[in-house]
């Protein structure tokens, strides 16, 4: 009894592990996913440049177009904060070294948030420090963007039990990009760099605006 | 030491040695577009999904083996399109490819190779298994 309560209770979890195993069809969270993802490509598939493909009309056509223009721009040239907190910020300078250079993909430390696009949460977050990242990240112009980069400001890490740590930095600010490792390399911080260019890539600004 | 490389001449033989290898100036052009250099290398193989692997000792250690991604992937190719097999080959962990290498293991079990599917309906989600240790509080309404 007490467990079919508690099964009840966390119905979206669990419904969803049933899901995985194919006990059910749809499941809310599955469903969101289809939603706000793209399909899953196919590895023998040819891909497009643009992730917009599917325009029915002229207007569509147009406004696809302009929102892939201005994706490539926004992608191009995404300024993070310099924003090192503990450990994490070695690896973020070891990234802006020329062995792994982000340079190359317009990807510059800019000291001043309010002239910056992305902020890279790297280290420990402490309640201390809580309340300037938040400060930091409100001086951001729109859009920006957060990478969270490390398992301290991922969920906490190795100081999650501490009484001085923010368990996650996702409690703080919206997070786009979660880097993993402890901490994670200077090629793990590319990838994740990359993965945003990624996700930049298929944002729907102008397509949004014409839907409204 | 030849006379060519002592004029270093050689350069310039290298230079229109990759242009060939390209594909001539419209093929070296694109692949430049691409993925912003254009090598000379040796084909040391291609996985399934058609990317091709090359090798070049005269380049430097660390830069001497390449991946050229598959055509049908035009510009969004991600490193983790390269599979399981030809990682440990293209990061140094080995110097034998895949198909030359007998004491690989292979198992039925071993799960087909997928790239990263993040940002897509076919990325991993999180669940739990496990009966959940709290519960939430459901107040209950002023009527009752």
């Amino acid at each position: 009894m007490l467990v079919l309560k508690a099964l009840g209770a966390s119905a979206p979890n669990t419904v969803l592990s049933f899901m995985k195993k194919g006990a059910f069809a749809v499941a809310p969270a599955v469903d969101q996913i289809r939603h706000t993802h793209l399909p899953a490509p196919s590895p023998t598939e040819k891909r497009p440049y643009s992730p917009f493909q599917d325009a029915s009309n002229m207007a569509e056509y147009a406004v696809a177009r302009l929102d892939d223009l201005l994706n490539w721009g926004r992608k191009g040239s995404m300024w993070p904060m310099t924003f090192g907190l503990a450990c994490c910020a070695v690896e973020m300078m070891h990234f802006a070294a020329p062995r792994y250079d982000m340079d190359r993909y317009g990807v510059v430390f800019r000291a001043s948030p309010r002239q910056s696009d992305v902020m890279i949460v790297a280290g420990t977050l402490t309640n201390k420090m809580a309340p300037a990242l938040r400060k930091v990240y409100d001086q951001m112009p729109d859009p920006r963007w957060v990478i969270s980069m490390g398992s301290c400001a991922n969920g906490g890490g190795y100081y999650h039990y501490s009484y001085s740590v923010v368990r996650g930095c996702d409690r703080i600010v919206p997070v786009d990009i979660y880097v993993p490792g402890c901490p994670p390399t200077a090629e793990a911080l590319l990838y994740g760099v990359l993965q945003l260019q990624k996700k930049v890539k298929r944002m729907k600004t102008t397509q949004i605006w014409y839907r409204k | 030491m030849s006379l060519m490389k002592y004029l270093a001449l050689d350069k310039v033989a290298n230079f229109f040695n990759i242009i060939r290898l390209n594909g001539g100036i419209r093929g070296s052009l694109y692949k430049l577009y691409r993925q912003d250099e254009i090598k000379d290398g040796v084909l040391i193989g291609e996985d399934k999904f058609g990317n091709k692997y090359y090798e070049n000792p005269r380049y430097f250690y660390g830069r001497n083996r390449w991946v050229e991604y598959a055509d049908q992937y035009y510009l969004n190719y991600d490193a983790s399109q390269v599979p399981a097999e030809w990682y440990g080959w293209l990061h140094y962990k080995t110097d034998l490819p895949p198909h030359q290498d007998p004491s690989r293991p292979k198992y039925k079990w071993m799960a087909e190779f997928t790239e990263n599917l993040s940002g897509t309906t076919g990325q991993y989600t999180p669940y739990s298994t496990t009966r959940p240790k709290i519960e939430p509080w459901v107040p209950k309404k002023a009527g009752q």
